[in-house]
């Protein structure tokens, strides 16, 4: 494309009060020769997008440059269509509004992001969006036939999507199938209901979108979101197809009863699991195992290996209100047996509370807090259990004839706790501190198979479950195109399950609509950037395929990347981790931000004013200044902010390049990392903090003090901390004195 | 035609809008109030992350700025609602914010304003003008009159430099035709003035929880240094006081699945706000479903944190301070505790509407089905955390797509 | 060391038929401990009261001292987020507990259940009617209406005395063993040389009313149960002074209007009426708070009524001079004595006796 520039200077907002426009006009115009400038006194007014329209259409100005507010701002009024690039200076938020007016320094301020702005606009490419050569696949495969899968593949062909289940088991049902009743799930949330899967497998049957495997095992999945391949043994057959995104909900497994031998299990015959209850109630009368009698005192002890760190430290959510649905077979088989429930907490949530009430209505359940210390056999096959710290009494023991464990979950991708061998750089190519790049957790649990570089499961966070955001966008993990649901999630009930399935069968058919258009997934929505390798400088080091949170580059044999642009979230974590600087997106790379922080002037040492560059995750840290801007708060004139996509893609050159040219110092302010990481690419800002530990050695080099560069937390409500952040730095600044270098 | 119609700009409203967009549908986003982000947006932080929801929200509006197949309406209401699947005709009337899309939100109108009134987005813990932004990350980004509060003078007309400000901007009245509808109406904190016995209403210092999310957020009333409404000191004994008015036939007789995270939550407000402070938690269950449990062990962990079973029965002033007096159960003896303040932690009511053709649950929930084309979606449907209000929204999102293949 | 517990399905069912049908909906919140003013900061009721009659520990529920520490206010009930009445719970439990300590049993299993009411009816009337026709009595006597010519004072002392006996053995026997079961609970505070003044100071206490009027729901209980109270004592007076007045001073009914006897006898019984009336008022007025009471308490209520109205109508009837009326409703004046003071150990009436034990009790373990 034939670029022609266009500069709009907007003086609106008090922009024209605090800012000599006149001079701003003047750089873009003299120094960078750009054909078209305007200025208006309110540029997001009609009449203002109606200067830039017509300049579209008459002059042929194709790439946009409007100083005006922040990004934010108007954006759906500053849109010019796909085929126009356009590009931002925000000089109300970052300039005037945090600037005293008519100041030496603002000016100055302005002037720099306006150069930067025009740099960055002659640079950047038109985006071309990835066109893979296959045809994109909108097949939904659906990994797991229990009652989440069989909701999300009966939701997603609704939806008019096709549709392929895939269960280990020889029928679908999964754990739903094993259940005699199912508390309840809907208004009024008072009577046993039939478990919901059989109506829903009938369901299945009949549609025609949906393609059932059971008795099948995936033996390898490879390729990326529309462009998976699929290779599934189905008794001995192998069957190959393509789809185009997966959700997985391979279930749980109940906790290992035979690890609770504390509470009888194993040691009585008497002492069952709820599942175990769930089998005898299903088929029929409800009979003591070691003697076939009906047993007239069930005992149930919830929380059986669940919130006790010797076993599963979590709780499964579900156990509270299948206990008192368990305790109801009881009683509804004999109106004279007891049912005791001895709980540490009653966690019936929400509407199932009324459940509980339900529950309560009966005479014959007998409820208590406690801790379950023991329960031993006695004489007659009866269990004697001891209860501390009970309503009752510090320690009570109550004998029954029966006793039943409330076991928990535990994710089916968390069974095989073996951990992957961390995997390192290729030991020629990398420096031993390169090894510091903390490895995931992927435990091969044999569900997915992927051919992924980074392992063969989704990544797993604690506990064995996979990872996810899980808060404000909980269906994402770090494979993209892979959404997971269900207990394999988050420990929960059918009707949990049901709602999540639905979700995650939306996300995957949404994975495959975006992609199909060659745009990013969350959380660069729409975005039609993607990376590009320059194949020819690559040393094979494999830092990309390493640093990646996302295992969209495989390798080949010879450790050449292998990018699969459909896996790519467009974080730029690959850009800033490759040495060879062979890694850039048409908008996003590492020359447009050198040559953005070239066109920065540098005041010469004697004039006192310092230059620190800031670069900011443009998710949080850009925004929390745009509010400090709101806010008026008085920020240091010497800053020059960069935003940044994360800071997992700022290149540690950059950091050299800027100290070289005389900037005194550099921040880097992003997301928290860590267990509680606010970071939207999960491990941008860690990688960062990681990279910048190993920038003093070039520091060294060059002779320059360590403090000059810094990284700071931000989250983006503390807008109000970073007038504090950016003056204390100055005064390092000032401490260490002027970077040497200005001036060369 | 649009597609999909949502009620309701919350978190859950706005991941439905996003979802279904995302997926190539049109759908038009409703709110009431003049900025998008509901409940959520009040929150200081969510558990177990501590994460701010702007954080989230940012993103969340970033995708609503840039994709236009979502339309929105901003301090809009519904009137009326008739047809059926694939075939619904909806009144909306959209209330007028007398600020036109000229403001640039430059701020001089509020500047000028010589009204104050009561901040509704900080629950009356401070004051605003009556021309004012609801919050810093107010989407639409734009200034609102208040009508209620706003004596039509004229100085904002006269200092608004855009010609931005319509003073005489009437209610309007519009039709719009969809295919579904999601309902994501939300929740109202329950009216702790209700509960006689503990004291809101009666005692400054008997704050509820949704107070505390203000007092302790960094844009609150007090910039985010937890203080006493009564004489501005720093508590340092706080009572948090679960269930109050929850799993109660006296006021709601449902849990709302959220207030222990959220007064746990709250304690990590209160210990790391003032760090020789202690925090009284009394409960009848701690319920930290799931992976939560790991959040309750940490909060639990700090010696200065006290969790009582036992609920609080009676919050009576003593001087300058309250005495909080329940049952410990776990020793059988009763507990009275001096404390400085006390957070009520009030359940969430469903946001309750005039529409006929939805119906509800014995507790005021919308029932999942309704008819054919019409979900709900999250605490509309029923109490819930965040991430699970968003899962249900997502897949709400789904099902109100199903309506539009369908129909 | 555990403490064994033997959970009673039976028990709980008992409870729950005999007006404590909300039992099991207690989640064990507590907030009833608080809200009673009279519970003690020291393990306080109903809250695990209420735990141990769900779980039907009956053993425990009958040895508990502090079900008769409650008067039935109706905070608690009030107060209850899940609609478990403790108070009416608490109520059920003072009734299987009369029952426990009451001999025979069975009559208090008749007592509590209105199926055996007509049956209960029955028996002073076929006995009465029984000593009325063997004494010749058994018709409407002629001339100016004297009672004693239906049934001469002698008749009635060998009829009443017994009866009256026969209460008193049954209570005694039931106040030994409930005594020797809270007595273990006292820390050896109880030692029988210092329960005589703590009876004393008790029964002050309980004339005065003081923990009646901590009642926050149902604040005109306390001069409800005063006029009940006061008027039963003033009754009691007036029959001693009839005592004195036949055997000492030899005078016999009726007595003019104007005698000291009658006056207090009067006052008292109106006092009676008045008390009852507020009660049952009361009750209606905070029934959706407080509940509204069990049969086992209305029985009471309205043996006090056919008592009071009985023996005030009987008086004016026989004032106005209608025979026909009078002596009926004197003979009905009788029987619902005989069937108040004979049924006492297995009814509500029996509270007044374990309450006080209770609180003398309480006194000394210092739980008041």
């Amino acid at each position: 494309m034939d670029k022609k520039l266009g500069v709009y200077i907007c003086s609106g907002c008090g922009i024209g009060d605090s800012l000599d426009i006149e001079k701003l006009t003047k750089i873009a115009t003299k120094t960078y020769k750009v054909p078209v400038c305007q200025t208006h006194a309110c540029l997001c007014s009609r009449d203002g997008v109606n200067i830039i329209n017509k300049d579209c259409e008459a002059e042929g100005v194709n790439t946009i440059v409007i100083a005006a507010c922040s990004l934010r701002a108007n954006q759906g009024v500053f849109a010019f269509g796909n085929d126009r690039i356009v590009e931002r200076v925000n000089l109300r938020e970052h300039v005037i509004w945090s600037q005293p007016a008519k100041n030496e320094d603002t000016q100055m301020m302005a002037e720099d992001y306006l150069r930067m702005g025009i740099v960055k606009a002659q640079k950047a490419q038109l985006l071309d969006p990835y066109k893979p050569a296959e045809e994109i696949s909108r097949i939904v495969m659906v990994v797991g036939g229990g009652i989440t899968g069989i909701t999300a593949a009966l939701n997603a062909a609704k939806a008019g999507v096709e549709v392929v289940l895939v269960e280990k088991q020889d029928n679908l049902g999964g754990f739903s199938s094993k259940l005699h009743k199912h508390f309840p799930i809907n208004p009024p949330y008072q009577d046993l209901q039939t478990p919901p899967h059989e109506a829903m497998i009938k369901e299945i049957k009949a549609n025609s979108r949906i393609r059932v495997y059971t008795d099948a095992k995936i033996e390898k999945i490879t390729g990326a979101p529309g462009l998976f391949v699929v290779s599934l043994k189905q008794k001995s057959e192998i069957v190959q197809f393509r789809v185009g995104a997966i959700v997985l909900a391979a279930g749980f497994v109940p906790y290992d009863a035979t690890k609770l031998t504390h509470l009888g299990f194993g040691v009585s015959k008497n002492v069952i699991t709820n599942v175990q209850m769930e089998e005898l109630a299903k088929n029929g009368k409800i009979l003591r195992p070691s003697d076939g009698k009906q047993a007239k005192n069930i005992a149930f002890i919830q929380c059986a290996g669940s919130r006790d760190k010797d076993h599963l430290p979590y709780c499964s959510s579900h156990c509270c209100m299948s206990s008192l649905k368990q305790a109801l077979y009881i009683r509804q088989q004999d109106t004279n047996a007891a049912a005791y429930i001895f709980y540490k907490d009653m966690r019936t949530m929400g509407q199932h509370e009324d459940f509980y009430v339900r529950a309560q209505e009966d005479e014959g359940i007998f409820l208590t807090k406690g801790e379950v210390v023991s329960v031993q056999p006695v004489a007659g096959d009866k269990l004697i259990i001891t209860v501390e710290d009970t309503l009752l009494g510090k320690s009570i023991q109550v004998e029954a004839d029966m006793v039943v464990l409330a076991t928990g979950m535990m994710p089916a991708t968390g069974i095989k706790i073996e951990v992957e061998e961390t995997i390192t750089c290729n030991p020629e190519q990398c420096k031993p501190e390169d090894i510091a790049v903390p490895s995931d957790v992927i435990i091969p649990s044999d569900i997915l198979n992927l051919e992924y570089r980074q392992g063969t499961e989704i990544p797993q966070l604690k506990y064995g479950f996979p990872d996810s955001h899980f808060i404000c966008f909980p269906y994402e993990t770090r494979r993209t195109g892979i959404y997971a649901a269900g207990c394999v999630r988050h420990p929960m009930d059918i009707g949990a399950c049901i709602d999540d399935a639905t979700g995650a069968a939306l996300k995957a058919i949404q994975c495959i609509e975006l992609t199909s258009q060659g745009k990013a997934v969350h959380p660069r929505v729409g975005d039609m950037s993607y990376p590009d390798f320059f194949m020819q400088r690559c040393t094979q080091c494999k830092r990309c395929t390493d640093e990646c949170p996302f295992g969209a580059i495989n390798e080949d044999e010879k450790f050449n990347p292998l990018p699969n642009p459909t896996r790519c979230r467009r974080c730029g974590t690959c850009m800033g981790a490759c040495p060879e600087r062979i890694i850039s997106f048409k908008d996003y790379s590492i020359d447009i931000i050198s040559s953005m922080m070239k066109a920065i002037e540098v005041p010469e040492e004697d004039e006192e004013k310092p230059r620190v560059l800031v670069f900011m995750c443009e998710n949080d840290a850009v925004p929390a200044l745009d509010m400090a801007g709101a806010k008026r708060l008085k920020l240091s004139p010497y800053i020059r902010v960069i935003p940044v996509r994360c800071l997992g893609s700022v290149h540690l050159v950059w950091i050299t390049d800027a100290l070289s040219k005389g900037i005194d110092g550099i921040i880097l302010i992003g997301c928290k990392h860590g267990d509680d990481y606010q970071c939207h690419f999960v491990k941008g800002s860690e990688l960062a903090s990681i990279r910048l530990s190993k920038v003093k050695e070039t520091l060294d080099r060059l002779r320059l003090e360590s403090e000059r560069v810094k990284m700071v937390e931000l989250s983006i409500n503390e807008y109000s901390l970073l007038p504090g952040i950016f003056s204390e730095f100055m005064e390092t600044m000032e401490k260490v004195g002027p970077n040497p270098f200005k001036g060369f | 035609m649009q597609d999909i119609l949502i009620i309701g700009g919350g978190i859950s409203g706005i991941t439905t809008a996003v979802e279904a967009a995302e997926t190539g549908y049109n759908v038009t986003l409703l709110e009431k109030n003049p900025y998008l982000g509901g409940r959520v947006i009040q929150m200081n932080r969510y558990f177990p992350k501590l994460c701010p929801p702007y954080c989230g929200m940012e993103i969340n509006l970033k995708r609503i700025r840039t994709n236009n197949k979502i339309k929105h309406y901003t301090l809009t209401e519904v009137q009326n609602i008739t047809g059926n699947e694939g075939n619904y005709e909806v009144t909306l009337k959209i209330n007028p914010r007398k600020v036109t899309e000229k403001c640039t939100a430059c701020g001089e109108c509020s500047a000028s304003c010589p009204i104050e009134r009561k901040d509704d987005f900080n629950l009356g813990l401070n004051t605003t003008k009556a021309v004012y932004l609801p919050h810093e990350l107010a989407f639409p980004y734009r200034f609102v009159v208040d009508t209620k509060a706003c004596i039509k003078c004229g100085a904002c007309v006269e200092a608004c430099k855009y010609g931005a400000i319509d003073l005489n901007m009437q209610a309007e009245t519009i039709k719009l035709k969809v295919g579904s509808i999601v309902m994501a109406t939300g929740w109202q904190p329950y009216d702790a003035s209700k509960i006689d016995n503990l004291g809101f209403g009666k005692y400054k210092d008997v704050i509820t929880n949704m107070m505390m999310e203000r007092l302790a957020a960094p844009n609150g009333p007090t910039q985010g240094k937890i203080i006493r409404p009564s004489d501005q000191k720093e508590p340092k004994k706080v009572a948090f006081v679960q269930c109050a008015g929850s799993r109660d036939e006296n006021h709601l007789p449902y849990c709302s699945a959220v207030c222990c995270l959220a007064s746990l939550k709250q304690i990590t407000y209160v210990r790391e706000n003032i760090p020789d402070s202690e925090a009284f938690m009394f409960y009848i269950d701690v319920r930290t479903p799931g992976k939560y449990e790991e959040f309750y062990t940490k909060v639990k962990g700090d010696e200065r944190v006290h969790l009582i079973k036992g609920k609080v029965a009676s919050i009576e002033q003593d001087g300058d301070s309250l005495t909080v007096e329940a049952e410990d159960i776990l020793s059988g003896n009763k507990l009275r505790v001096v404390v400085d303040m006390v957070v009520l932690a009030c359940g969430m009511q469903p946001t309750n509407g005039t529409l006929n053709n939805i119906s509800r649950d014995q507790n005021g929930f919308i029932s999942q089905v309704q008819g054919n084309g019409i979900y709900a979606a999250g605490v509309a449907r029923k109490p819930a955390d965040v991430s699970s209000s968003v899962q249900d929204a997502t897949g709400c999102a789904l099902k109100a797509i199903q309506s539009v293949v369908r129909g | 060391m555990a403490d064994i517990i033997k959970p009673d399905l039976s028990v709980v069912k008992q409870i729950i038929s005999s007006g404590g049908e909300s039992l099991k909906k207690c989640y064990q919140c507590a907030t009833c401990s608080v809200v009673c003013k009279l519970s003690p900061d020291d393990s306080p009721f109903p809250r695990k009261e209420m735990i141990n009659a769900q779980w039907g520990l009956k053993d425990k529920l009958v040895s508990d001292p502090d079900i008769w520490l409650c008067h039935q206010c109706g905070d608690c009930t009030a107060y209850c987020p899940r609609g478990a009445k403790p108070g009416e719970v608490i109520g059920a439990i003072r009734k299987m507990t009369i029952g426990h300590y009451a001999f025979p049993e069975f009559l208090a299993t008749m007592v509590g259940n209105i199926k055996y009411l007509p049956l209960l009816i029955a028996f002073p009337v076929l006995f009465l009617l029984a000593v009325l026709g063997a004494t010749g009595h058994l018709h409407i006597p002629e001339g100016e209406i004297v009672f004693g010519h239906l049934m001469p004072h002698t008749i009635i002392d060998a009829v009443f005395v017994p009866v009256f006996m026969f209460a008193a053995i049954v209570f005694a026997g039931g106040v030994l063993r409930f005594w020797k079961n809270i007595h273990g609970q006292c820390n050896g505070k109880c030692s029988f040389a210092s329960i005589i003044p703590a009876l004393i100071s008790v029964k002050l206490e309980i004339l005065a009313h003081n923990r009646f009027r901590k009642c926050e729901v149902n604040k005109g209980r306390a001069i409800a149960h005063m006029g009940v109270l006061y008027g039963f004592i003033g009754l009691a007076i007036t029959t001693a002074l009839a005592v004195f007045y036949l055997y000492i001073l030899d005078r016999h009914s009726p007595y003019p209007l104007n005698s000291p006897l009658k006056i207090i006898g009067n006052i008292s019984a109106i006092a009676l009426l008045v008390g009852i009336t507020l009660m049952v008022i009361n009750r209606f007025k905070v029934k959706a708070q407080a509940g509204i009471g069990s049969y086992f308490d209305w029985l009471f209520i309205w043996v006090i009524y056919t008592v009071v109205l009985s023996g005030i109508l009987s008086e004016v009837t026989r004032l106005l001079g209608i025979a026909m009326i009078a002596y009926p409703i004197y003979f009905l004046h009788l029987v619902s004595v005989f069937f108040l003071f004979f049924y006492a150990p297995y009814s509500k009436l029996a509270h007044m006796v374990y309450r006080t034990i209770a609180m003398v009790y309480a006194r000394k373990a210092g739980r008041d």
